[in-house]
């Protein structure tokens, strides 16, 4: 059975007021939600809260949950606007804040899995630790619509036509809001590369 | 091919997705242009760390606090829509019903007499503006209104 039948019958038995497919939903989904959460708002108390949030909200709504979307793209759907509501809240009690998110709450190791790319460009440790800093405060540092894409496309892997069902806004926005936010990233990280020894990196293309 | 260019398809080369025609050209350019080339190792370091962010995990008692919130929150009622059709149907029946007795009520007490119909409508612009407490300052009846109508003060 695909994940999206699993998902429909732990939705149905939800609806029928099975406590335990709602606790099966939230095992599911819980850490994915809080990771997403966590670097949309950049505090680990309000990204708890607003996980609970994102889960009594479903609750509440299921009855209404038609199934046309995936159980993936509604959660995300009710965490990004939470995740924006708050910050607009925030916006008009704090002028600027920035966050890094340079500790690991449960403090487990960093999970280093690098993809592989056509041109494998080996950093060591301390430089990916470094990096992750960089990307991690260019990321805090992005507007909530570029955040938004950008996490859920290359953090959270969603696809294009998924985030565009999550935001309700066409798929060629999806693409440019993530050129945009990459290009963004991109500076911040081109930055670092500058000021880093050249010999410490590989060359990109031989 | 021009850097802007190269900056447009950049990512799409690092994801793989650039078509293999266009890739070879955007190679080309890489390899005269050092600009475009620590633009390129720019891309590539950020999508590395971008896919190898830390997963952050949800606080252990996630679950176990949402299911004490569900509790605190007094359940949302289901929509009753014959309910809810009955309040929404009954303000404009009762309003059509009170409109009707007055517009009865109305008739009835002023029933006009052909030749009065003038005398009566003057009449009541004077009752609606003393029911208004609007005749004070309203500008004062004409000669030809307490002719035609035998209002005094």
């Amino acid at each position: 059975m695909d994940t999206l039948s699993v998902e429909a019958r732990l939705v149905e038995r939800a609806k029928a007021q099975d406590e335990t497919a709602f606790e099966q939903i939230m095992n599911l989904y819980a850490d994915r939600l809080y990771n997403y959460i966590l670097r949309m708002v950049g505090n680990a108390t309000d990204a708890e809260d607003l996980v609970q949030e994102t889960f009594l909200r479903a609750y509440q709504g299921l009855p209404n949950f038609d199934g046309r979307a995936s159980l993936g793209t509604w959660l995300y759907r009710i965490a990004t606007n939470l995740c924006i509501d708050h910050q607009r809240r925030r916006a008009r009690r704090v002028p600027t804040v920035s966050y890094s998110l340079q500790e690991h709450e449960n403090g487990e190791p960093a999970e280093w899995d690098f993809p592989d790319y056509q041109t494998p460009n080996p950093l060591d440790a301390a430089l990916n630790r470094e990096l992750e800093r960089v990307v991690e405060d260019a990321i805090s540092k992005l507007s909530p619509k570029l955040k938004t894409v950008l996490l859920l496309y290359d953090v959270e892997e969603l696809s294009y036509e998924e985030i565009a069902r999550v935001l309700n806004i066409p798929i060629g926005t999806v693409k440019s809001r993530l050129n945009h936010a990459r290009m963004q990233i991109q500076k911040h990280v081109a930055a670092y590369i500058e000021d880093t020894p050249a010999p410490t990196r590989g060359q990109a293309v031989k | 091919m021009h850097c802007k260019r190269c900056e447009r398809q950049i990512w799409a080369y690092v994801e793989g997705q650039l078509p293999l025609r266009q890739a070879q050209a955007l190679e080309a350019h890489l390899r005269a242009c050092p600009r475009c080339q620590r633009q390129l190792e720019a891309a590539q370091a950020t999508a590395r760390a971008l896919h190898a962010l830390p997963r952050h995990r949800a606080p252990a008692n996630l679950s176990e606090q949402v299911r004490r919130r569900i509790a605190q929150t007094p359940a949302r009622p289901t929509l009753d829509w014959a309910r809810v059709w009955r309040r929404v149907a009954l303000a404009p029946a009762l309003g059509l019903l009170a409109a009707a007795a007055w517009w009865g009520w109305h008739a009835q007490q002023s029933a006009p007499a052909p030749n009065t119909v003038a005398a009566d409508s003057a009449e009541s612009f004077v009752e609606l503006h003393e029911q208004l407490e609007l005749a004070d300052w309203s500008p004062s009846p004409t000669p030809s209104y307490f002719i035609s109508t035998g209002y005094t003060r």
